[in-house]
């Protein structure tokens, strides 16, 4: 019966827009606080922790303020306590126009540039500037699209577009871009649209006037525009967001004949960096732009070394600093280039800047509400006697290893043709992935038959 | 004194205030002409000039050797945020360069295009793949926006289009100076050079021949 249904199911339609895979904090949505900031049990994938998520929400008001610069926020708290999706949920509640830039504290130790430029183009990824540039539109009605598809089934598909004014009419040939993003929007004949030349985005205004008595099936909402008049092609100013160092790469890039080859910006001179604050704050006196402080999120701030927290010190104090936010899971330990000993491995003086959030681990109940969460999120279905056994295993072992065998029993599950995970299942799981904790104890028992075992030396520092 | 008489000594004299102005924008144009930085090249029997201007700007122009017709003009400036921009075609063939990157959108070669090709004595604009007859077209001058505009009866054909020579003199349009003709579906528009306009040009052309020219293509650009 099943093995029936497995048969006659109609292959899945994928829709091209939801190209997104499943990732770690991809359940994550916002804060899940309320409009008094005040933290919901369970809201847009984030569970308990209110404490944590109460505090990160006064942080964000105060980055959509955008009034202060250079606030250093430091999220400490045990592995797997939900330090990154905060960060996450402060980034999914901003919004599109405020940047947002996560790096990890070991991402700037790069052999093409040093430490400190590292830092400097994070720093400067995390600032927007909101200005007015002209592009080229194209605004008309249209008149007619025509797809030819190839004969033979595979191919790039040609396509022409016609599109009039009230004073005129033209032809466009359509790249394959053009045509999927035109029967994304189900544009028609009829419809009035713009479409930005340089990107090819493309917007409808609405439906001519002239189609008003088309006895057509029509929605509702559905608009009726005048036909443009004029040109079809016309010059108009957009408002748009760049940040500081998308602004640093244009104007340092080797021009002509080399830039073709040096596609990577390597390091930007500070001189060329002086020229756009100065520039920048030129446009913003003068009303012709707007400047957006956003947040940069440095995740493992404790891989930082003490050049870089020196340098962070400094960065801080500029009023064209974003909001600086970083996430540790150490305790006290050293602190990287240096013998000193320092809590989350972070200078004293640095610490002093900075507002500590502390999360804490998660209850029972919590557990299971996050467990919950990624399972619709990763589409499996648990029975209750699962669930039950899943989060003693998360509180036993970790959440992150009871999440990983979320998706893997699901897949047990579904070999067996079952339509829910069952007890047995998760034990399946269990036993054929180890945990952490299972699996130092089982290097315990058997590390003389490991490899390099003779050489007894010292601990390898991991800190 | 009579009142009107008055109003017209006014009007004399803001009309000579006009004509100074006119011979002093005339004058700043070809000031920062004369202040550009040039460089010359004779390559494939065309004087190609290279002018960098004090506000960034640069400009290129070709001259036919033999003839001193002007072939191309085109201009490049910075975005604001500072990216170089793309060559914008003011005289000269303006299809565009092919390139291998897949477009997003294209017009279509079958489309009518314009394209400016001067003469010595008047500007003339060519619009190709125009294959309706003669009494579709109608083209005249809107002073007040300083552009000409074709239009077409059948609402094929919609074209503004300003005359830089003019702006950047800051001379009036006069439609007493347009006229056009049609023939193997090309619309021929002509514009009377004004006599400013023909002495500022000749007298550039005779700068532009005392600028040394290199022949060689791969020297450095010393504008540049």
């Amino acid at each position: 019966m099943a093995a029936q249904m497995a048969a006659t199911k109609v292959p899945e339609v994928r829709d091209i827009t939801r190209i997104e895979r499943i990732g770690a904090h991809s359940h994550i949505r916002g804060l899940g606080l309320d409009d008094a900031l005040e933290p919901r049990q369970v809201s847009q994938g984030m569970v308990g922790q209110l404490a944590s998520r109460r505090a990160a929400g006064l942080i964000l008001e105060m980055i959509k303020d955008g009034h202060i610069a250079g606030r250093a926020v430091l999220i400490a708290g045990q592995p797997g306590t939900g330090k990154t999706a905060i960060a996450m949920g402060i980034a999914q509640s901003l919004g599109q126009d405020t940047p947002f830039t996560a790096i990890a504290g070991s991402e700037i130790f790069s052999l093409e540039m040093s430490k400190t430029e590292a830092l400097s183009q994070a720093f400067r990824k995390a600032i927007g500037v909101r200005i007015k540039e002209e592009t080229e539109i194209i605004e008309g009605e249209v008149v007619e699209i025509q797809i030819d598809r190839p004969a033979t089934g595979t191919g790039a598909k040609v396509g022409k577009l016609t599109l009039k004014t009230t004073e005129m009419e033209t032809i466009y040939d359509l790249g394959s871009k053009m045509i999927e993003s035109l029967s994304k929007e189900r544009v028609q004949a009829g419809d009035v649209i713009t479409i930005d030349k340089a990107t090819g985005k493309i917007t409808k205004l609405g439906r001519s006037f002239t189609r008003a008595r088309d006895y057509d099936a029509m929605g509702a909402q559905t608009q009726f525009v005048q036909c443009p008049e004029g040109e079809l092609q016309k010059r108009k100013e957009v408002v748009h967001t760049v940040s500081l160092h998308e602004i640093d790469v244009i104007n340092s890039r080797t021009q002509g004949f080399l830039a073709l080859f040096s596609g990577d910006t390597g390091e930007i001179k500070s001189e060329v960096r002086e020229q756009i604050n100065a520039k920048v704050s030129e446009w913003r006196e003068e009303g012709k732009a707007e400047i957006i402080p956003g947040v940069l999120f440095i995740d493992e701030v404790h891989m930082l070394d003490i050049e870089c927290f020196s340098f962070l010190n400094r960065a801080l104090e500029s009023d064209l600093s974003p909001v600086l936010i970083m996430a540790t899971n150490r305790g006290i330990t050293r602190i990287r280039g240096t013998n000193y000993q320092s809590p989350h491995g972070i200078p004293i003086d640095m610490l002093d800047r900075l507002l500590i959030i502390a999360t804490s681990p998660y209850t029972e109940k919590e557990t299971r509400q996050i467990l919950k969460i990624r399972c619709e999120e990763e589409d499996v279905e648990l029975s209750e006697e699962a669930h039950t056994v899943l989060t003693r295993i998360g509180l036993e072992t970790s959440l992150r290893y009871a999440i990983q065998l979320i998706s893997t029993a699901g897949l047990v599950c579904r070999k067996r043709r079952g339509t829910e995970v069952q007890v047995e299942d998760i034990k399946r799981v269990y036993s054929l992935f180890l945990d952490e904790s299972r699996s130092s104890q089982y290097m315990k028992e058997y590390q003389d038959s490991f490899l390099f075992n003779e050489t007894q030396g010292t601990q390898m520092e991991t800190s | 004194m009579l009142p009107w008489l008055h109003v017209s000594r006014q009007i004399i004299r803001s009309q000579r205030w006009f004509f100074k102005m006119a011979v002093i924008m005339l004058q700043s144009w070809s000031d920062s002409l004369k202040e550009a930085k040039k460089t010359a090249l004779l390559q494939d029997g065309k004087r190609k000039v290279h002018y960098l201007f004090s506000d960034g700007k640069e400009m290129v122009e070709e001259y036919d050797v033999k003839t001193d017709d002007l072939t191309v003009r085109k201009w490049r400036k910075k975005s604001t945020l500072g990216a170089q921009g793309p060559w914008e075609v003011e005289v000269g063939d303006t299809s565009p360069v092919l390139t291998s990157e897949p477009h997003v959108i294209m017009e279509s070669s079958s489309n009518p295009v314009l394209m400016r090709k001067d003469t010595k004595t008047s500007f003339q604009w060519r619009v190709r793949n125009l294959p309706y007859p003669k009494e579709v077209y109608s083209i005249s001058v809107e002073p007040e926006e300083r552009c000409c505009v074709i239009r077409t009866t059948n609402k094929k054909y919609y074209k503004k289009f300003s005359i830089p020579d003019l702006d950047r003199c800051r001379l009036p349009l006069e439609s007493s100076a347009l006229s056009f003709s049609h023939a193997n579906s090309t619309l021929i528009v002509s514009y009377q050079k004004p006599r400013e306009i023909v002495s500022l040009e000749q007298d550039l052309l005779r700068e532009l021949k005392k600028i040394k020219a290199t022949s060689e293509g791969d020297t450095d650009c010393r504008t540049q």
